[in-house]
């Protein structure tokens, strides 16, 4: 009898995909970055020669000390790899540990919100105390691993925490309602309606923190007398005077960060595929 | 089976009172088809709302076979919202069995009521499509074959195709009259659309500007399928008209 009258927006899933990741023509768009990454090499080149100063050195200076910490490694032999993953690996057990702390409690307290008004005069003075004032404390009471999980875990812990309470809050209300009026109950509406909405919104978040989870880092291991671990590459030969290797640290830190980033992203677009992005 | 007996309803908020439903009385037999028409704000959704149990009365009395409504009652209740209200993360087939999930039906019958009505609603071969990947249109036929797959007492649909253009719309009318004369159910459709009311409603009443209180409530008297270049079509919509104006 009733007749489909049109499948919109299906259509060629190729298509669909193309347009979802947002790219206009993405050979274009790798040009331009390339282009960009380029122009930015070239300033930096010209900032150094400029300055003339060893503290300042270009990319070329920087890219031979690049590939002698990638080889040879420092003046320990810990090379740039194991650097970087000694430090994803305090970052990610830091984070797993945000994650496995704020998500339940923001998902409780989001359930129950006249809780966390109720207690706000607490957890929002917590909330602004950065990471950094933290230390002093961490240095008495932690040690080893459990210090640099302690301070990423204070790091991405509140954002993460009012970021999922946020998210349960957005419900649809008619979502709410179409399984009351079936007589639903407040478990069912929890698990099956308000939890589902926030999940796209919780893993979001998730990504959200892990920025700031990720730069945390350089402050954790600052205080460490450690020798691994890309923070403490940076101070290490910072004492040293290497800029070299400072700048190379740096560079380790913003690539890794922009890898996990879209590592993530492209986690999230798999899972929610439901999900219709509005881009504009 | 369904009666109102002088609902009242009014909202308090921060800028006072307002008075929605001042009396609204009516008395609703099984099977009709009842469309409720009233210029807009006038509390058409909101009595809507207190039929489903979602929203408390200020005064009178709704009764559905003698009690007064309660959302924890399963299964007498359908509604269909304005906007479809499916939920993007469910794929079409579990949006429509969502009420016999709640009323804890297994899986194969939940999957078995449901081929049946999406087949009469043209959605076959979409069970496994999700809400954002469909036409607005299909969203409504989801939206009404999840509304009726409990087989409720009662259906109450809330301005249900109002965000659809007027093609769709009318397939849509189509589709839900065939649907109704193969399964009867009581009806009470919310609409501000003249034609739409003569179309579908078997009668109906019109609501004052609020706080609103029943204008009118007749059978529509007009044979199915009506016909909308009908002179008798043509005179009740004049008559609607020029009450709501």
């Amino acid at each position: 009898m009733a007749k489909v009258e049109e499948v919109a927006r299906v259509g060629d899933p190729a298509a669909a995909r193309r347009r979802r990741r947002g790219g206009g023509g993405s050979a274009r768009v790798v040009g331009f970055n390339l282009a960009s990454l380029a122009a930015f090499v070239a300033l930096w080149e010209v900032t150094s020669l400029l300055l003339r100063s060893s503290f300042f050195p270009g990319p070329l200076a920087v890219s031979g000390t690049f590939w002698d910490l990638l080889v040879e490694g420092d003046l320990q032999g810990y090379t740039l790899l194991y650097h970087a993953y000694v430090s994803l690996y305090r970052v990610f057990l830091g984070f797993i540990a945000s994650c496995l702390t704020a998500i339940p409690l923001g998902i409780v307290l989001g359930l129950w919100r006249p809780i966390y008004f109720g207690t706000r005069v607490v957890s929002e003075p917590l909330r602004f105390i950065p990471p950094l004032a933290w230390i002093p404390l961490a240095i008495l009471f932690f040690r080893g691993l459990g210090r640099y999980v302690f301070l990423i875990w204070v790091g991405a812990f509140f954002p993460l925490f009012i970021l999922t309470m946020n998210a349960i809050g957005t419900a649809n209300p008619s979502y709410v309602d179409v399984a009351r009026v079936f007589g639903a109950d407040r478990r069912f509406i929890a698990l099956k309606v308000i939890v589902p909405n926030a999940l796209p919104q919780i893993v979001g978040a998730m990504r959200a923190v892990m920025s700031p989870a990720w730069m945390c880092i350089v402050a954790a291991e600052m205080v460490a007398a450690e020798l691994v671990g890309l923070g403490q590459l940076i101070f290490n030969y910072a004492t040293l005077l290497r800029m070299d290797v400072v700048i190379v640290g740096m560079i380790a830190i913003g690539v890794l960060g922009l890898v996990l980033n879209e590592a993530f992203m492209a986690v999230e677009r798999a899972v929610f595929r439901y999900r219709q992005e509005v881009r504009l | 089976m369904l009666a109102y007996r002088g609902v009242q309803k009014l909202f308090e908020s921060d800028n006072g009172v307002l008075a929605v439903i001042r009396d609204v009385t009516a008395s609703i037999d099984e099977g009709e088809f009842v469309v409720l028409l009233g210029p807009s704000g006038c509390g058409k959704s909101t009595l809507l709302r207190i039929t489903a149990g979602l929203e408390p009365l200020s005064g009178g009395e709704v009764r559905i076979n003698g009690a007064a409504p309660d959302l924890r009652r399963r299964g007498q209740l359908g509604f269909v919202f304005q906007d479809a209200a499916l939920m993007p993360w469910r794929d079409l087939l579990s949006n429509v069995t969502l009420g016999l999930e709640i009323q804890g039906v297994p899986r194969p019958e939940r999957e078995r009521r449901a081929a049946e009505l999406l087949g009469l609603l043209g959605l076959e071969g979409f069970e496994r499509y999700y809400p954002h990947q469909v036409s607005g249109g299909m969203r409504h036929r989801v939206a009404i074959a999840r509304a009726y797959i409990v087989d409720p007492l009662i259906l109450l649909m809330d301005e249900p195709f109002v965000a659809l253009d007027a093609q769709t719309r009318e397939g849509l009318q189509r589709d839900l009259l065939d649907l109704w004369q193969r399964r009867k159910k009581t009806v009470i459709f919310v609409t501000h659309n003249l034609e739409e009311a003569i179309l579908l409603g078997t009668r109906i009443v019109v609501l004052s500007r609020r706080p609103a209180t029943v204008l009118l409530d007749r059978a529509a008297g007009l044979p199915m399928p009506r016909d909308p270049t009908s002179a008798e079509f043509v005179a009740l919509r004049q008559e609607l008209r020029e009450l709501l104006t």
